[in-house]
C-alpha cells in the first residue's frame, strides 16, 4: 500500500543574493512500512525534501500526496530534527507527553503511553530530567520517543544521529531498528553517512548536488541482523561510495 | 507608602504590558498599528506627564474613586493613592514590559514552533506551551526594567507637590528641615529597595532563564 507519493517536486529559495534552486524535480513513492534512506552530499536539498513533505515548506512545483488522506484517514507525520528540537523548559516526560496533550488525550492514557515509550527508549529513570541534563544521544532518543508516541504513519528523520559520535550513533541506529520492528511506520531517513544508510535502509536513494535530484536507487538486500563487517555490506558500501565520489567530483 | 504605590502601579503595568506585548509579538498587524504609538509614547518621561496627570485626575484618590468619601480626612491607605500618581507609574513601567515581552515572543526559536506544529499543537496550545515559556526570560527582563523605572518615577513624583507621604516626600521634607541625616538615610533606603526589587524579579526569572540559555 502506497502511503506517500511525491511527484516532480521542486523548490527554489529566493534570497537577496540570488535564487537557490535547492531541489528537484524529484519523484518517488513509498510503501507502508518501508525504510527509505536519502543519501547525498551537503546542500543537495535533502532537508528541503523532508521539510516539504512535512508541510513546513511550500513546493514551487509538484505535489506531495498522502493516499491515506483520500481514504478519509488523517495520516500522522512525525519529524525528528537534527538536534535541539526538544523544548528546553520541559522535562523529558513533558516533552514526550506534548503531542498527546495537544490532541487532548486523557491524562491516564497519556501517562500509560509515555511510560511505555520511555521504557522502550530506555529513558525511564530520566523522565524528570531536563534536556540540557542529558547527553546528545539521550536527547535524540527522547526526541525519537516524542515522535513515535504519535504512532506516525510516516516518520521523517533529518540526520538525527549526525551530531553524535560514531559509537553512540551506531547504538541509536540499532535502537531505531528494534523500535520500528513493532510498528508499520514508513520511514524517510536523510543522511550523508553511507554506512548509516546501508545499515538502516530497505532502499537507498542517492541525491545529486544542487539542485537535488535522484541519481541512483539501490535496494539494500541484506539479511537481518545486518553486520557492518560482512562482505555484502562492504560491497554496498563501496558501490555507493563510488557514486558518491563521482557526485562530489562533478561539482 | 511609596512601596504600596509602586506595587499597585507596577502590577497594573504588568497586567497591561504583558498581554499587550504578547499580542504585539504574535500578530504582525497589531504590531504595525501599535508600535508607532508605543515608540511615540515611550520616550515621554513619566515625570513630564505628572503635572498633566494632576490636571486630569486632580487629586482624586482611590478612596474617592471607590466611593469611600467618608475616609477623606482620615489617615488611610486608599486616601494616599492618588490616581495621577498611579497613572504615571503605569506610564513609566509599562513600556519596558511591552518591549521585553515582544522581544521574547519574537525570539522564540523557529525550530520549536515547527516542532510544535508537527506534533499536532494548535495555535492556542502552541502559544501557551511553547511561546510563553520560551519568552519568559525576556518578559522577566522587561519586568525588571519596568520596576526600576517605576521606583525612579515614584520618588521623583513624590518630591513634587500633591502628596504628603512616601519616601520621595521624606527626602524633600528633610531637605527643607535641613535634616541631612534623614535625607541620606532615605536615599540609602531608596537604593536598597530598588536593588531588592530587581534582585527579587531576577530570582523569579532565574529558572526560566537557566533552562533557555543552557540549550544554546
Amino acid at each position: 500500500m502506497t502511503v506517500l507519493r511525491v511527484t516532480s517536486l521542486s523548490k527554489t529559495y529566493r534570497e537577496s543574493s540570488g535564487d537557490v534552486h535547492a531541489l528537484g524535480p524529484v519523484s518517488f513513492e513509498s510503501e507502508k512500512g518501508e525504510f527509505l534512506c536519502f543519501l547525498g552530499p551537503t546542500g543537495c536539498g535533502k532537508t528541503t525534501l523532508l521539510r516539504t513533505i512535512a508541510g513546513l515548506e511550500k513546493p514551487d512545483t509538484g505535489e506531495v500526496e498522502l493516499p491515506l488522506h483520500s481514504e478519509g484517514m488523517k495520516p500522522v507525520i512525525g519529524y525528528v530534527f537534527q538536534q535541539g528540537a526538544l523544548f528546553p523548559w520541559m522535562s523529558v516526560y513533558a516533552n514526550i507527553e506534548f503531542p498527546l496533550r495537544a490532541k487532548k488525550i486523557d491524562k491516564d492514557i497519556r501517562r500509560e503511553k509515555v511510560e511505555t515509550i520511555l521504557e522502550m527508549v530506555e529513558l525511564s529513570s530520566f523522565s524528570f530530567s531536563y534536556p540540557h541534563q542529558l547527553s546528545g544521544g539521550m536527547q535524540q532518543r527522547a526526541a525519537l520517543a516524542r515522535s513515535l508516541i504519535m504512532e506516525p504513519d510516516i516518520l521523517l528523520m533529518d540526520e538525527p544521529f549526525s551530531s553524535l559520535d560514531t559509537r553512540t550513533s551506531q547504538q541509536l541506529q540499532e535502537n531505531l531498528k528494534s523500535l520500528l520492528k513493532k510498528t508499520s511506520t514508513t520511514v524517510l531517513f536523510v543522511t550523508h553517512n553511507i554506512e548509516e544508510a546501508v545499515y538502516l535502509a530497505g532502499e537507498v536513494i542517492v541525491l545529486g548536488h544542487r539542485p537535488g535530484r535522484i541519481v541512483r536507487r539501490e535496494t539494500i538486500d541484506l539479511r537481518e541482523p545486518r553486520s557492518r563487517l560482512s562482505d555484502s555490506f562492504t560491497e554496498y558500501l563501496v558501490s555507493l561510495r563510488k557514486t558518491f565520489e563521482l557526485l562530489v567530483s562533478d561539482q | 507608602m511609596s512601596f504600596v504605590r509602586v506595587a499597585l502601579g507596577f502590577s497594573l503595568a504588568a497586567l497591561i504590558g504583558i498581554p499587550a506585548g504578547l499580542l504585539m509579538g504574535a500578530s504582525r498587524r497589531v504590531r504595525k498599528y501599535l508600535s508607532l504609538m508605543v515608540e511615540m509614547a515611550r520616550p515621554l518621561s513619566a515625570i513630564a506627564l505628572l503635572p498633566l496627570s494632576i490636571i486630569i485626575f486632580k487629586a482624586t484618590t482611590f478612596a474617592q474613586l471607590l466611593g469611600l468619601e467618608h475616609l477623606r480626612y482620615q489617615k488611610h491607605l486608599l486616601n494616599e493613592m492618588q490616581l495621577g500618581m498611579i497613572f504615571i507609574l503605569l506610564w513609566g513601567g509599562v513600556f519596558p514590559i511591552i518591549l521585553g515581552t515582544i522581544q521574547g515572543v519574537r525570539s522564540v526559536r523557529k525550530m520549536h514552533l515547527e516542532a510544535a506544529s508537527i506534533l499536532g499543537a494548535g495555535r492556542f496550545f502552541t502559544f501557551r506551551s511553547v511561546i510563553i515559556p520560551s519568552a519568559l526570560p525576556d518578559i522577566f527582563h522587561g519586568l525588571k526594567l519596568g520596576i526600576g523605572r517605576c521606583w525612579m518615577v515614584i520618588i521623583a513624583a513624590e518630591m513634587l507637590p500633591g502628596t504628603n507621604s512616601g519616601i520621595g516626600y521624606m527626602i524633600r521634607y528633610s531637605y527643607q528641615l535641613s535634616r541631612y541625616d534623614i535625607m541620606l538615610a532615605s536615599i540609602v533606603i531608596v537604593a536598597f529597595v530598588g536593588a531588592l526589587f530587581s534582585k527579587g524579579l531576577e530570582f523569579l526569572g532565574e529558572k526560566s532563564l537557566v533552562l533557555r540559555s543552557r540549550e544554546r
